[in-house]
């Protein structure tokens, strides 16, 4: 993506930091944490959503650069899944509510650890890369909803079981609603990405 | 390194290892994936030392955790108006009281249930829910922790997260919960291995 | 209207990777058969092999089969839609290779783990085998099916990614444009469009059956996460239905680039053909109820749309590409021989196995057919008459010797010995459905004895006529990757 204007991307980083910092507020924490499928489904796809927006930002030779030193789009996928599936363990969204130090370590890895690999990785992916990464993460969302609106006993010990189970259902429509989305990119054309991952560091137009 | 592709390779089975470790680091080696088999991963690995709290029992008297040191003490977590869990709880622990030696009673092992509700449950709420399972008083003693902030150490140190449900009552993470002789808590488990719980006290009595 | 004219192509020879597709394709179809002929002996009594190597020689006949169809549909699919669009040779041959690695995990779950529960794997029966085989067995089975259905999805997403990198959308593959706009004689060829509609149900349907598959594994190992057993046969019969359905829809591919070639008539991508594909794409997804219509506990609503969209879809594409094969070979004078034979027969067996599938989905007979060897009777006619016959008819194709070769009386023989066998052999199949004998059943009553019989025997003629096809197929192998005029001219333009 070229930056249409350097104030406009001024502008963007402004209101993105002042919407991370809002997120980090005790009101808005103690609101979005309160139940599981805020905490899971609101606030930290957020985190993601402005760790994406705020990578695009950033100059295209430099993470033109820093993707050719740091091994092209793969690592940055693997990455962005370890981290994402990471939040997804009931532990850490606990610890996230009862251990400070959790609390930050989600706040600073969704954007940096999901978002920035995500967006350096994306513009590198041809659709089979790109299909491979939604349909892995569609249906990583639609099993975990499974496993939380069947599972037996209250993963987290913060939430209600109730909560649980409203999350997990919640996830599942998602999954169905982001399978019908991206089933519908491809038949109007998008989604498809870059011919062939290339390797020279050029890199073409964001999708 | 000389090619894309083998940077690719060498960054990405870097990033698999370092994934793994904090996935390996994160769960206890894979082993605890919720916070409750954590707390109980790790009160097995070490046994914890608890506060000092003052709790006042079905009787109104006033004891503190420490003068059961020297026995064995089973603990659980109830509040008197729970229709669900904690109403299972009490014939569990009736079914584990029966299963020791009669003769060990009271003498080497006893049972606590602390009710994390101060504001209602009161000694004669207390009372009536020893009653409904034939707890003596003695042996198995219902207790409230009156002092908020003593309750509060004292539902940390056990790993207890008590929430409100919609209901105007509590979602708790129910265990059983064995204190050692030094006073320190050692073994948590689920509420449905009454009996292999009751074995590990007999076997340590 | 837009008017169509037939351009000449020359014809290309098969690619190795598609040459390797349909080696094993005929291996694999041919051991099958002895399977089904196995099974059918001992039903007939002839041999006692006993229950659980009927059960087992069953679990790996179906699994097998549907997986080596849909293996042979991706080549004819594969071979053409190359022309028109640029694939990935790599992910073609990684489909193969992924695919035998899920083979030898089946094979392994079923001959040493002993693994019999159907290749449907319908909840909970893989998980509850009363120690018949172990929780190994069937989890290796399920993961054999989920890595086959892994290589399917990559295969698709590569045909996906070309389409629309060379139309533009999978809706332009599908020709909307001219389908709701006007027709400007621009529709993508028929290979496209049917490669299209494969893709998608296909994506679609292997997502919901990989799902299941998941489920069913986490099930197996931790039995207390449950799961609902309406939905797990929702989810099993969706998914096995979409891929099996979508075989056909990828060899027909072979009907509309082949006849053409034999009477220089096009194969026109009109209105009506967009619209019965484009009808069928949708339709496709939601015939799979006709398998539920016996669970009562299924809301009522949602088997009568089973029902009635199962009647709706049983005819777009059927009559769009009877009619379209008609038209071609009217009076052209077309010149017969043993591929515009097999491709027209094809569309025979295609027509006459669909209707008792037709017959089955009403509501009422249903409750009394559906478990009889009726409904193999009519998916073996549809695939084997239908499917199967395209498939060796493309493979007849790619070894012709010359434009001007005569077949020998050998072939023709067997030509007429597979279809007369797989006539005889489906109808006794049929007879006996509907004298309620049950299907799935290793013992039959002495009264249903004679029918197994004389379906034995014409599955031997069946056997030995495929023996010769595959014979001819794999003695002329190396015709196939050449680039030379096939077809016959028919006699209306030959001069």
């Amino acid at each position: 993506m070229k930056l249409t204007s350097s104030h406009y991307a001024a502008r963007m980083g402004f209101g993105l930091g002042v919407l991370y910092l809002l997120l980090a507020t005790p009101v808005a924490r103690d609101w979005m944490e309160a139940s599981m499928s805020r905490h899971m489904l609101v606030q930290m796809p957020l985190l993601v959503v402005i760790g994406i927006l705020a990578s695009r930002l950033l100059p295209t030779h430099w993470q033109n650069s820093v993707l050719a030193h740091l091994g092209g789009a793969i690592p940055f996928v693997v990455v962005a899944l370890f981290a994402s599936t990471y939040w997804m363990l009931p532990r850490a969204l606990d610890a996230a509510l009862n251990d400070p130090v959790a609390e930050v370590a989600k706040f600073i890895s969704l954007p940096l650890l999901v978002g920035f690999p995500l967006v350096l990785a994306w513009r590198r992916l041809t659709l089979i890369g790109r299909g491979f990464v939604w349909t892995n993460f569609i249906s990583m969302l639609a099993v975990l909803g499974w496993l939380y609106i069947v599972a037996p006993v209250r993963v987290c010990n913060s939430y209600l079981v109730n909560d649980q189970e409203s999350a997990g259902w919640y996830m599942v429509i998602g999954a169905v609603l982001l399978f019908l989305w991206w089933l519908g990119t491809l038949f109007v054309g998008g989604g498809v990405g870059p011919d062939k991952p290339d390797r020279n560091g050029t890199g073409t137009s964001l999708a | 390194m000389s090619s894309p592709v083998k940077r690719s390779v060498v960054i990405t089975s870097l990033v698999v290892l370092l994934g793994t470790w904090v996935f390996w680091w994160g769960t206890d080696g894979f082993t605890a994936l919720t916070a409750e088999t954590a707390r109980r991963v790790e009160i097995l690995r070490s046994p914890r030392p608890l506060p000092a709290v003052t709790l006042e029992d079905q009787d109104g008297n006033i004891f503190n955790l420490q003068d059961y040191q020297g026995k064995l003490l089973a603990v659980d977590f109830i509040f008197t108006r729970c229709t669900t869990l904690c109403r299972s709880m009490g014939m569990i622990f009736k079914q584990i009281r029966d299963l020791i030696p009669p003769e060990s009673l009271g003498r080497d092992f006893q049972l606590l249930s602390i009710s994390f509700d101060p504001d209602h449950d009161d000694p004669v709420s207390l009372k009536k829910y020893g009653q409904t399972y034939g707890a003596d008083g003695k042996i198995w003693r219902i207790a409230r922790v009156p002092d908020k902030a003593e309750l509060k150490s004292l539902l940390e140190a056990f790993g207890i997260v008590v929430i409100p449900d919609e209901f105007g009552g509590y979602e708790h993470n129910t265990a059983l919960h064995l204190v050692g002789r030094d006073g320190k808590l050692r073994l948590i488990s689920d509420i449905d291995k009454a009996v292999p719980f009751a074995e590990q006290v007999v076997a340590l009595l | 209207m837009a008017s169509y004219t037939y351009t000449p192509t020359p014809d290309q020879g098969a690619k190795a990777s598609v040459v390797a597709y349909l080696v094993v394709s005929c291996v694999v179809l041919l051991l099958m058969m002895v399977f089904g002929l196995l099974m059918r002996l001992e039903q007939s009594q002839f041999t006692a092999i006993g229950g659980l190597w009927f059960y087992k020689i069953m679990t790996l006949h179906g699994a097998g089969m549907v997986g080596i169809v849909a293996i042979a549909g991706a080549a004819i699919m594969w071979h053409f839609l190359r022309q028109y669009v640029e694939l990935s040779t790599g992910i073609f041959v990684a489909n193969l290779v992924i695919f035998l690695i899920g083979v030898v995990m089946i094979l392994a779950s079923v001959l040493i783990g002993d693994f019999h529960a159907a290749w449907t794997f319908l909840f909970p029966l893989p998980g509850t085998s009363m120690g018949m085989w172990s929780q190994g067995a069937a989890a290796l089975f399920m993961g054999g099916l989920l890595v086959i259905g892994v290589g399917f999805v990559l295969l698709h997403l590569d045909i996906a990614r070309a389409i629309i990198k060379r139309y533009g959308g999978l809706g332009r593959g599908l020709g909307w444009p001219q389908l709701f706009g006007p027709d400007d004689g621009n529709a993508p060829p028929p290979a496209v469009v049917a490669s299209t509609m494969v893709t998608i149900v296909n994506l679609v349907g292997l997502v919901v059956g990989a799902s299941i598959l998941v489920m069913m594994l986490v099930n197996l190992y931790v039995p207390t996460f449950e799961i609902d057993a309406l939905l797990a046969k929702g989810m099993i019969y969706f998914f096995g239905h979409v891929f099996i359905n979508a075989v056909i829809y990828m060899a027909v591919i072979a009907v509309y680039e082949i006849l053409p070639r034999y009477t220089q008539r096009p194969w026109k991508s009109n209105k009506v053909f967009l619209a019965s594909w484009t009808a069928s794409t949708i339709m496709v997804m939601f015939i799979f109820p006709h398998h539920l219509l016996m669970d009562y506990a299924f809301p009522k609503w949602f088997l009568i749309m089973g029902h009635i969209i199962g009647y709706l879809n049983t005819f777009p594409i059927l009559i769009v590409t009877g009619y379209g094969a008609m038209m071609i070979v009217y009076r052209s004078g077309i010149r017969w021989d043993m591929c515009s034979r097999l491709l027209f027969v094809s569309l025979f067996g295609w027509a006459v196995g669909a209707m008792p599938a037709f017959i089955d989905g009403t509501i009422t007979v249903n409750y009394v057919m559906h478990n009889t060897l009726w409904v193999p009777g009519h998916f073996h006619t549809y695939l084997l008459l239908g499917m199967v016959a395209m498939v060796f008819g493309f493979m007849y194709y790619l070894v012709k010797p010359d434009e001007n070769a005569r077949d020998s009386a050998i072939d023709v023989a067997a030509f007429w010995g597979f279809v007369i066998g797989t006539m005889g052999f489906t109808m006794s199949f049929l007879y006996s459905g509907k004298e309620s004998v049950p299907r799935r059943y290793a013992e039959h009553l002495p009264e249903w004895v004679p029918y197994d019989r004389i379906a034995s025997y014409f599955v031997i003629l069946l056997l030995a006529s495929v023996l010769v096809f595959v014979f001819r197929f794999l003695t002329r192998l190396g015709l196939a990757g050449r680039d030379y005029q096939r077809a016959s001219l028919a006699r209306s333009i030959a001069t």
